[in-house]
C-alpha cells in the first residue's frame, strides 16, 4: 500500500501565494496577541492563588465570585471544567505584589458564603486524616476507653477508610454515603453522620505562585525558548549552510507565532506545560524541516547545475509520503490526547495539534523558500564581488 | 553476517532484560511527579535578614552591658535600617581606650567607624556567612520536622546558593497542617517579666512613656479562670533571655494540672544550670514563656527549677503535639515566606494519570495498526522496535530516577512519534531504492545508510532543544526535557539498530531461496 506514486507537484511555483497567506496569518496572530484579547497567562506566569474546587451540586457562581472578591485580593477568575456534571471549577485570585499563599483565606471566605456562620465542626469534605482520627479518639464513639494514645491507634484505620472513599468519590454528597465505607463500625458512622458536616465543596488542588517566582518562571521559560532556537540555528547553519539555518528558524518563528495566536484567539491559559508543548512543536517542526533540507543537500550533490527551485521541488516530492505519514501518525496520537486526555492535558494537546499542522506546512512553504531566497541572494553577491 | 547477527541479538537481549529489570514493577520503580501522585510542592524563602537582626541585637546588648558595667551607659543605641549593624552615641566622658577595648572584645565581627556616633557594621564576609548559615540551618530544621512527620520520599533542597528552599512531599493529604508545621519558627525564649498591663499605654506609663533600653514589649492573651480568652495583656520583658530553644534537650506533649494538653520540655545540662541559677535567685518573680514573639504563659517562679518545664496555653492535642515536634526538631533561625505552593489532591492526580495513559495507549495502538496495514511485514518490525522503545524508555527513567509528570507522559508519546518517524524514513527509503530496481539486499543497505544521516541530523536538532530545556526549564518542563532526551537517544537505538537487526534476520533466512522479496 502507498499513498503517492512518484508525485511531482511544483510546490515552489506557488510559493508567493502561500508566503502571502503565512504573512497574513502571522499578522493576524500578532494583532490578536497585541491588540486583541491577548495571551492569557496562567497562574504559573502571572502569579496568584488558584484552587480546584469540586462542589456537591451546581453552585451559584455569582456567590462564589462575591465571596472571593470580598477578600480584596485583586482580579477573580472562575473557570468551569469541561464536564459540567462534575461541578468542578478553577477559581483564582491575583494577589498582586504580595508574596504568600492565600488558599486558606479563599477556602474560609467560600465557607462563610456557602455554609453561613455554621462553619464550625468537622467538615468531612475537607478534613485531613490526622484531625479526623483525633476527633474520633477524643469523642470515642465506640467507648473503647484506655489512654488517648491507644484510642488514636484504634481509630486510625477507620479514619483512613473514610478518606479513601472520599478520594474515590471526590466529594461526599450526603451523610448516607458513609455506609459505603469499608470497615466502618456503626457507632463511628452514626457519630460522623450526627456530628460531622458535609461541606458544600472540597479542595482538589491548590496552587499559589508569588510574583517573585512568577517573574522567575517567565524569565526562565523565555530563556529556554530563546537558547534552544539559537542552538538549532547554529547546528543547522553548521551542518548545512547559513541560509538553511535562517530558513529553519524563520519557519520556527512562524509556527510559534501562529500557535500563540491560536492560544490568544481561543483564550486558553498559558502555563508551564503549555511552554513545554510549544517547545515540543519547535522540536517537531525543525525535525520535519531537516528531513527536507537533508534531501535537498543530497540532490544538490547528484544533480549539479540544475536549478535550485527544481531541486527543492524534487526533494519535497521525494519526502512527501514520509512527511504525510509521520505528520498523520503524530497527529493521530495528539488527537487521541486531545479527545481523551482530559482537561489537564487539553491545552497541551491543542498546542501540538495546531503546531503539527502548521509545522508540517511551514517546512514546505516557509523553511524551503526562505532558504532558497537567501542561497540565491548569497550567490548573487558572490557573483557581483567576483566581477 | 551470521556471527555479527548473534552479537546484535545478544546486545538487544541484554538491554531489554536490563530495562525490564529496572522498570518492573512499574508501580514501584517509576517515580511519579506530584501532578500525578498528589502531594505538596513548596518553594519557600528564608528571610535571612532575621538572622542578621538577631546577631546585631545580641551584639548591641553585649556592648550596652559592658559599657554600663564600667559606668558609661551609651546615650543612644540603635540598629541600622538594613540590619547589618548598629550605631550608638557613647556617654560624653567615655574613656576612648576602654571603648576600643569593649568594641574589639564584644563586637569582633564588626567594622567600626568612629565619630560623634560610633557606627558598627558587620564585615561583608560575615554577613554572607550569616545568611548562608541561616539557610542551611533552616534546611536542616525543616528536614528534621518533615522526617518526624513521616513522609515517604520527601525532597528538601536548597535552590542553588540562594535563600530559597524547595520542599516536595508526595502523598500528603493535609496540606494546611504541613505548611504550618514547616513555617512555625518555633523560637522559644524564656525572659524575666518587668511589668504587665492591659494596654501598651498603661504599661509604658510606668516607665515615663518610653520602652527602657534593655527591655521590650511582648503581647499575650488574657484568660479568665476557665481558660477562656478575654483580651490581651502587654508584658514588658528584659531583652536578654534566661534560656532559649537552643537550650532544649527534648520536648513532648504532656498535660497541665487541669488535664489540658500542654508541652513539656527538658533542658540540656548547660541550659539547666543557667535556668537553675536564675530561678533560684528570683523566686516569687514572674517570667514569660515566649514563642515566636508571643507570650504563651507567664508563670510565677515558685521554687528553683533546674532542668524541665511546661508550656501552657490554649492547646489542642494536635497543636501541642505539633509544637513539641517543632521544638524537638529545632527552631528556624529566620522566618519563612512561601513563594510558590502547589497541592494536588490524590484523586485529581489519579484521574489525570488514568486519562493520560489511556489516551497515550489509544494513540499508540492506532499508530501500530496503521504501520501494519501500510508496511505489512516491515510494519511488524517497526511495531516491535516501537514497543521496545517504550520499554527501554521506562527502564531508563527508572535508572535515572527521573520523575514522570503529565508533560512527561506527553513527552513519551512524542518520542513514540519520533521513533515511528525514523522507521518511516527508513522504510520509505527502502521502497524508493526498490522501485529503482535495486535488489532487496542492496535496497535495505542503502535505505538504512541513506536514512541514517537524516535521522541523526533531525534527532540531534531536537536533542539540542531538549538539552536547553533541561538547562533552563523548571519543574514540569525539566521532567519533559528528560523524557524527551532519553526518548530521542533510545529511538535512535531501536529504529536504527534493532530494526536493522530484524531486517538482517529476515534476509539471512531467505538466502538461497531464489529471488528475494521483502514485505514492505
Amino acid at each position: 500500500m502507498r499513498f503517492f506514486t512518484n508525485p511531482n507537484i511544483p510546490f515552489m511555483a506557488y510559493r508567493r501565494f502561500w508566503l502571502g497567506v503565512s504573512v497574513a496569518l502571522v499578522l493576524a496572530s500578532l494583532g490578536s496577541i497585541l491588540w486583541g484579547p491577548g495571551l492569557k497567562l496562567g497562574v504559573d506566569f502571572s502569579g496568584g492563588t488558584q484552587l480546584t474546587l469540586k462542589f456537591k451540586e451546581e453552585p451559584d457562581l455569582a456567590r462564589v465570585r462575591r465571596a472571593l472578591e470580598s477578600l480584596k485580593l485583586g482580579e477573580v477568575t472562575i473557570q468551569r471544567f469541561d464536564e459540567p456534571e462534575l461541578h468542578e471549577f478553577l477559581v483564582r485570585v491575583q494577589n498582586p505584589g504580595e508574596e504568600g499563599d492565600f488558599s486558606k483565606a479563599m477556602v474560609e471566605a467560600l465557607q462563610r458564603e456557602f455554609e453561613g456562620g455554621a462553619a464550625a465542626g468537622l467538615d468531612l469534605n475537607n478534613v485531613g486524616v490526622d484531625v479526623l482520627r483525633d476527633a474520633l479518639a477524643a469523642a470515642d464513639p465506640e467507648g473503647v476507653g484506655g489512654s488517648l494514645e491507644s484510642r488514636r491507634q484504634h481509630y486510625q484505620a477507620q479514619a483512613m477508610a473514610v478518606l479513601q472513599l472520599r478520594k474515590e468519590l471526590g466529594i461526599f454528597a450526603s451523610p448516607e454515603v458513609l455506609s459505603r465505607v469499608q470497615g466502618l463500625s456503626p457507632e463511628v458512622r452514626a457519630f460522623l453522620q450526627r456530628e460531622g458536616r458535609f461541606g458544600e465543596f472540597t479542595v482538589l488542588a491548590a496552587e499559589a505562585v508569588g510574583p517573585l517566582v512568577g517573574r522567575d518562571l517567565r524569565k526562565k521559560a523565555a530563556q529556554a525558548v530563546g537558547f534552544s532556537l539559537l542552538g538549532m540555528l547554529v547546528y543547522i547553519a553548521f551542518r548545512f549552510h547559513l541560509p538553511y539555518g535562517i530558513g529553519a528558524v524563520a519557519a520556527l518563528f512562524h509556527d510559534v507565532l501562529i500557535t500563540l495566536g491560536a492560544l490568544s484567539v481561543t483564550q486558553r491559559e498559558i502555563n508551564l506545560p503549555t511552554v513545554a508543548a510549544l517547545l515540543t512543536l519547535v522540536g517537531y517542526s525543525v525535525n520535519d524541516t531537516v528531513v527536507i533540507f537533508d534531501r535537498i543537500r543530497e540532490r544538490l550533490k547528484l544533480e549539479r547545475g540544475k536549478k535550485l527551485t527544481e531541486i527543492t521541488d524534487r526533494a519535497i516530492n521525494q519526502t512527501l509520503s514520509r512527511t504525510v505519514i509521520t505528520s498523520g501518525l503524530t497527529l493521530l496520537v495528539v488527537i487521541a490526547l486531545f479527545v481523551f486526555g482530559g482537561d489537564v492535558i487539553n491545552t497541551f494537546a491543542f498546542v501540538l495539534l495546531v503546531g503539527i499542522v502548521v509545522g508540517t506546512y511551514s517546512s514546505i512553504y516557509i523553511a524551503s523558500p526562505v532558504a532558497l531566497f537567501f542561497t540565491e541572494l548569497l550567490a548573487k553577491r558572490k557573483a557581483r564581488s567576483r566581477r | 553476517m551470521r556471527k555479527n547477527l548473534t552479537w546484535r541479538w545478544a546486545l538487544i537481549g541484554v538491554v531489554t532484560a536490563l530495562a525490564f529489570f529496572l522498570m518492573w514493577p512499574p508501580k514501584e520503580k517509576i517515580r511519579l511527579g506530584l501532578d500525578l501522585k498528589g502531594g505538596i510542592h513548596l518553594v519557600l524563602k528564608v528571610n535571612t535578614d532575621d538572622a542578621l537582626r538577631a546577631e546585631v541585637d545580641s551584639a548591641m546588648e553585649r556592648i550596652r552591658q559592658a559599657l554600663a558595667e564600667k559606668g558609661f551607659p551609651p546615650e543612644t543605641l540603635t540598629r541600622l535600617e538594613d540590619n547589618t549593624g548598629f550605631s550608638f552615641r557613647p556617654a560624653p566622658n567615655t574613656d576612648q581606650e576602654l571603648l576600643r577595648k569593649v568594641l574589639s572584645e564584644k563586637a569582633p565581627d564588626f567594622k567600626v567607624s568612629q565619630g560623634v556616633t560610633v557606627v558598627c557594621r558587620l564585615e561583608e564576609t560575615v554577613v554572607r556567612e550569616l545568611r548562608d548559615l541561616a539557610v542551611r540551618q533552616a534546611l536542616e530544621s525543616i528536614r528534621n520536622r518533615v522526617d518526624q512527620f513521616g513522609v515517604a520520599e520527601p525532597v528538601i533542597q536548597r535552590q542553588g546558593d540562594g535563600d530559597r528552599i524547595v520542599v516536595q512531599l508526595p502523598g500528603v493529604d493535609d496540606p494546611a497542617r504541613v505548611k504550618e508545621l514547616i513555617r512555625a519558627t518555633a523560637f522559644l525564649e524564656i525572659k524575666p517579666v518587668v511589668a504587665v498591663a492591659e494596654s501598651e499605654e498603661a504599661l509604658l506609663a510606668q516607665f515615663g512613656g518610653k520602652v527602657p533600653d534593655d527591655a521590650q514589649v511582648v503581647v499575650g492573651d488574657r484568660r479568665d479562670i476557665t481558660d477562656r480568652v478575654t483580651g490581651k495583656l502587654y508584658y514588658l520583658v528584659k531583652k536578654a533571655s534566661v534560656v532559649t530553644g537552643r537550650d532544649l534537650r527534648s520536648a513532648r506533649r504532656s498535660q497541665d494540672q487541669f488535664g489540658q494538653p500542654a508541652v513539656g520540655f527538658t533542658l540540656t545540662p548547660e541550659g539547666g544550670k543557667k535556668f537553675g541559677a536564675y530561678t533560684g535567685a528570683h523566686v516569687g518573680e514572674q517570667m514569660a514563656i515566649i514563642l515566636d514573639n508571643k507570650v504563651h504563659s507567664a508563670p510565677v517562679i515558685k521554687s528553683q527549677i533546674t532542668d524541665s518545664g511546661i508550656i501552657e496555653g490554649n492547646f489542642t492535642v494536635q497543636s501541642a503535639e505539633d509544637l513539641a515536634l517543632v521544638l524537638r526538631a529545632g527552631a528556624l533561625p529566620a522566618s519563612i515566606t512561601y513563594l510558590e505552593e502547589r497541592t494536588v489532591g490524590p484523586s485529581l492526580g489519579r484521574d489525570s494519570i488514568v486519562r493520560g495513559v489511556r489516551s497515550g495507549l489509544v494513540g499508540m495502538a492506532l499508530v501500530m495498526l496503521f504501520m501494519l496495514v501500510y508496511y505489512k511485514g516491515a510494519g511488524i518490525n517497526a511495531n516491535l522496535a516501537l514497543s521496545l522503545n517504550a520499554l527501554l524508555l521506562l527502564g531508563a527513567m527508572a535508572a535515572f530516577k527521573a520523575t514522570l509528570t503529565l508533560p512527561g507522559i506527553a513527552g513519551i508519546i512524542l518520542t513514540v512519534g519520533m521513533a515511528v518517524d525514523a522507521n518511516v524514513l527508513i522504510f520509505e527509503r527502502i521502497r524508493e531504492e526498490l522501485s529503482l530496481g535495486k535488489t532487496v539486499r542492496n535496497a535495505v543497505d542503502l535505505g538504512f545508510s541513506r536514512a541514517l544521516g537524516t535521522i541523526i541530523d533531525s534527532n540531534l536538532t531536537t536533542l539540542i532543544a531538549a538539552l536547553f530545556l533541561f538547562q533552563f526549564g523548571t519543574g514540569p518542563i525539566k521532567g519533559f526535557a528528560v523524557t524527551l532526551s532519553l526518548g530521542i537517544l533510545i529511538s535512535m537505538f531501536t529504529a536504527v539498530f534493532v530494526s536493522r537487526t530484524l531486517f538482517e534476520q529476515v534476509l539471512v533466512r531467505k538466502t538461497g531461496r531464489g529471488p528475494q522479496t521483502l514485505s514492505i
